[in-house]
């Protein structure tokens, strides 16, 4: 098999300097990289359960999983040589497919948007999208949630302008304080633990959940590069299905135990307590019914996604999404 | 006028060499005394010692009739930041403008006190600096090299122009010139090496008090006694 | 010394933008990974200006930055300059404190002061005060004898004085220290929008950092190039113009 491997950094900044390739066999035994979107935490249960459970080993793939964070991409490591699969957002996904980059998506973790926004609900209810005027929300320029919002807005006749928007940091305290009404969290991970803090102080939270009222912006998925979804479909496959097996286990309340022990290791600052939670949302948004198929590719979501961006100027022409989404069966 | 040493010491901190070693003289009254001897003897810091004399006072050196001691050496140098004639105005006493135009003349600054300290020769800074000290309260001071890079003739000018203009203060000229010290200077120390043990001696020069009093034989004698000293 | 600054970074940038081009063709990458000279030209038309008012917010606030740092690290030299009890506790608290990295503490200074103005403005004196405090206090507490004798020598000391002559003694460290940590002061407060400012180049880098959009970023590094380039050429030609009029350097060393 022929492999690429991009060696070496540029100018401290950016990276270079490669050959080229993919997985390496050594003995029986195929080795992969795999990068994350986030660091290890409860949102990626599934595939520290993988690898902590021996699904990858027992068919066969030595596989790396890496750690993300907002600095790695990994549809740029697919590209560069560095990653043979990798997990994006779908936002990610899109703009890179804008750009030349040669990306197919093979599953579809998330079936609902772990962003959402908390609230206090005692401030303020939503049943209606029109609720939103003149709040005072909490969004990240540049980021999903903007993106997920203007649209939300869009569909109330609304902009950011009629509304009061504070920039989101890496903090809660404009929350906390009281300073903002809606603030952006990732629904399993920080949204679980905000809503704990609050519970002990008396006051309970909801989310805002952005699907309810029918903006279904894509969330993490699965990705590996045309070239290798074209010329080692057998490998993707295997991988894929061995990966989909591991969420699906991860994802069955009876291996809660096995998974939470697991998560432990690698995330060793988060509460036992805060982590089961965090499992059960983590649950509620990647097998939101029980007969939901763990990775299921919603078409439909991909193509109102590359819309919003479309609309948006987020990305410069129609990329076609869903003609670069790939499940199981296709392999 | 005198000034007394009576056994002194020194050796810097932490080392056992001994840089002066039981130093006794005596000079009397006012005029151009010296101190003489070769490189490394101790005179810079036998010129140190005295000038913060009163802060020690455990150094045997005794004075009657000095107040201010003053000590000024070669490579002083005046602040960059104006020209060394606004740097003279500022440091000289109301009432001596006139002494120091007298100064600026016989040394030979007048075309330069317009100009930076930094912009003079090496022999200009040495008399700009002199004239400062010269133009302050002192009953003594103490002239390290302080003509150093001036030219002989200008040399002779200024010593026997300060011997006459202040006459009635006390100075000690530490310069490595033989003949120089030997011509103008009353009494010269002559220091030794300790290591020598041959104690320091104070040999009478010719003092003289202007030029054309050359008298080649005396000043023969005096040099001899000088070098016959260490 | 401007414009050598400015031609010296249009030469850096093109080499760095040419390495890259070069990689992203040997590799045929796409132009999501490094984009290529057509894309990097259009963002750079279509977002210039914008760029260009936040380079200049955020130069605003890092001159400011520098001013108050400038100000600061005098005050706490001038202080700390004598072998005093307090004068060394001054040095040693500034040595270990220059210790901590300013980065680790802005999550700190943003709870408390929140991601506005006072913040980034905060960060950046903050992270150019520390190597300018090193620098004044090194200055202050070196007597320069030959200059200093005299004054004491006659009871003329004052403490002014005594940091006048020290200052212009080292005119040209201390100019050099000035201009140096202009770029520190951009650095800083690009650093501090970048964590969580509200406005300003780094907050736009952030923007662009999150659509993975690095033709904006180069477009953004090379505006703050430019500017930071200007910036320090003047900060140059002035503090030569200083050295010129007031330096001590003997005439020997003109030549």
């Amino acid at each position: 098999m022929k492999h690429a491997k991009i060696l070496g950094p540029l100018l401290g900044m950016i990276f270079c300097i490669c050959i080229v390739g993919v997985p390496d066999s050594r003995a029986e035994q195929i080795s992969l990289n795999y990068r994350l979107k986030w660091l290890f935490n409860t949102s990626v249960a599934g595939d520290i359960f993988a690898m902590e459970k021996g699904f990858f080993t027992a068919a066969g793939l030595d596989v790396t999983v890496k750690e993300g964070s907002p600095e790695k991409d990994a549809i740029k490591e697919l590209e560069l040589g560095y990653a043979d699969f990798g997990v994006a957002s779908a936002d990610q996904v899109i703009r890179a497919l804008d750009k030349g980059a040669d990306v197919v998506v093979l599953a579809q973790i998330f079936q609902i948007n772990p962003m959402q926004w908390i609230y206090r609900d005692d401030q303020i209810q939503i049943t209606r999208l029109s609720d939103l005027e003149g709040c005072r929300m909490g969004i990240t320029y540049g980021g999903n949630d903007e993106t997920i919002m203007k649209t939300l807005l869009a569909k109330a006749g609304l902009t950011l302008k009629d509304v009061q928007v504070t920039g989101v940091r890496f903090d809660f305290t404009p929350f906390l304080k009281k300073q903002v009404t809606l603030w952006p969290v990732y629904r399993n991970s920080q949204g679980v633990i905000l809503a704990g803090q609050l519970a002990r102080e008396g006051e309970s939270v909801r989310f805002f959940n952005p699907a309810d009222f029918g903006v279904d912006f894509v969330a993490n998925s699965v990705v590996t590069s045309g070239k290798m979804a074209a010329g080692h479909p057998d490998l993707v496959r295997q991988f894929l299905s061995v990966l989909l097996d591991a969420w699906e286990a991860a994802m069955d309340p009876s291996n809660q135990k096995q998974v939470l022990s697991a998560v432990k290791k690698y995330d060793k600052g988060t509460q036992g307590e805060v982590q089961k939670v965090q499992l059960d949302a983590t649950r509620d948004l990647v097998k939101p019914r029980p007969d939901t198929a763990v990775g299921r590719i919603r078409r439909e979501a991909w193509a109102q996604t590359e819309a919003i961006m479309l609309e948006q100027g987020m990305i410069r022409q129609p990329v076609h999404v869903t003609s670069r989404l790939r499940d199981l069966a296709s392999f | 006028m005198r000034l007394e040493c009576s056994g002194l010491n020194f050796a810097y901190p932490e080392s056992e060499t001994m840089v002066i070693q039981d130093l006794r003289f005596a000079m009397d009254g006012p005029g151009f005394h010296a101190v003489f001897g070769p490189s490394g003897v101790g005179k810079t810091s036998f010129a140190k010692l005295l000038a913060n004399y009163r802060s020690r006072p455990e150094l045997p050196i005794q004075t009657s009739g000095i107040g201010t001691i003053l000590y000024t050496y070669n490579l002083e140098r005046l602040p960059a930041w104006s020209s060394t004639g606004r740097h003279l105005d500022r440091v000289c006493p109301a009432d001596r403008q006139d002494l120091k135009k007298a100064l600026i003349d016989i040394f030979q600054l007048g075309p330069v006190v317009g100009a930076r300290f930094s912009q003079l020769s090496m022999g200009q800074q040495n008399r700009m600096n002199l004239i400062r000290y010269l133009l302050q309260d002192f009953d003594l001071l103490i002239l390290d090299e302080s003509l150093a890079n001036v030219d002989e003739k200008l040399r002779q000018t200024i010593l026997l122009a300060v011997k006459e203009l202040f006459s009635h203060k006390m100075f000690l000229y530490i310069s490595h010139n033989l003949m120089e010290v030997a011509r103008f200077c009353k009494d010269i120390l002559v220091l030794t090496q300790p290591s020598r043990k041959k104690p320091s001696k104070i040999v009478s020069g010719q003092d003289d008090t202007s030029i054309p009093v050359l008298e080649k034989p005396s000043l023969d004698r005096v040099m001899l006694e000088v070098m016959n000293a260490f | 010394m401007l414009f050598r600054r400015i031609y010296q970074f249009m030469i850096v940038y093109a080499v760095f933008l040419g390495i890259l081009l070069v990689v992203k063709k040997g590799l045929s990458l796409s132009d999501y990974v490094i984009p290529g000279l057509p894309l990097i030209l259009e963002t750079a038309v279509h977002m210039s200006t914008g760029f260009f008012t936040d380079v200049m917010d955020t130069l605003s606030v890092a001159i400011l930055g520098q001013g108050i740092s400038i100000f600061l690290a005098f005050f706490v030299g001038i202080l700390g300059r004598k072998s005093s009890w307090a004068g060394s506790m001054i040095r040693v608290t500034a040595y270990n404190i220059q210790a901590y990295p300013i980065v680790a503490l802005a999550p700190i200074i943003f709870i408390l002061l929140g991601d506005g103005f006072l913040s980034r403005l905060l960060i950046a004196a903050m992270i150019c005060y520390f190597p300018l405090l090193l620098s004044v206090l090194g200055v202050m507490a070196a007597p320069v004898e030959d200059i200093e004798h005299f004054y004491i020598a006659t009871g003329r000391m004052r403490w002014q004085l005594e940091v006048k002559i020290r200052a212009f003694e080292n005119l040209s460290k201390l100019t050099t220290v000035i201009a140096g940590s202009a770029t520190l002061a951009m650095a800083g407060t690009i650093v501090a929008e970048f964590i969580a400012a509200n406005a300003g180049i780094g907050y736009s880098i952030r923007i662009a950092l999150y659509q993975s959009n690095l033709a904006a970023i180069l477009t953004a590094l090379f505006m703050i190039g430019i500017v930071i380039s200007v910036y320090q050429g003047i900060l140059e030609t002035l503090g030569e113009m200083l050295k010129a009029k007031w330096g001590s350097e003997n005439k020997g060393g003109l030549l």
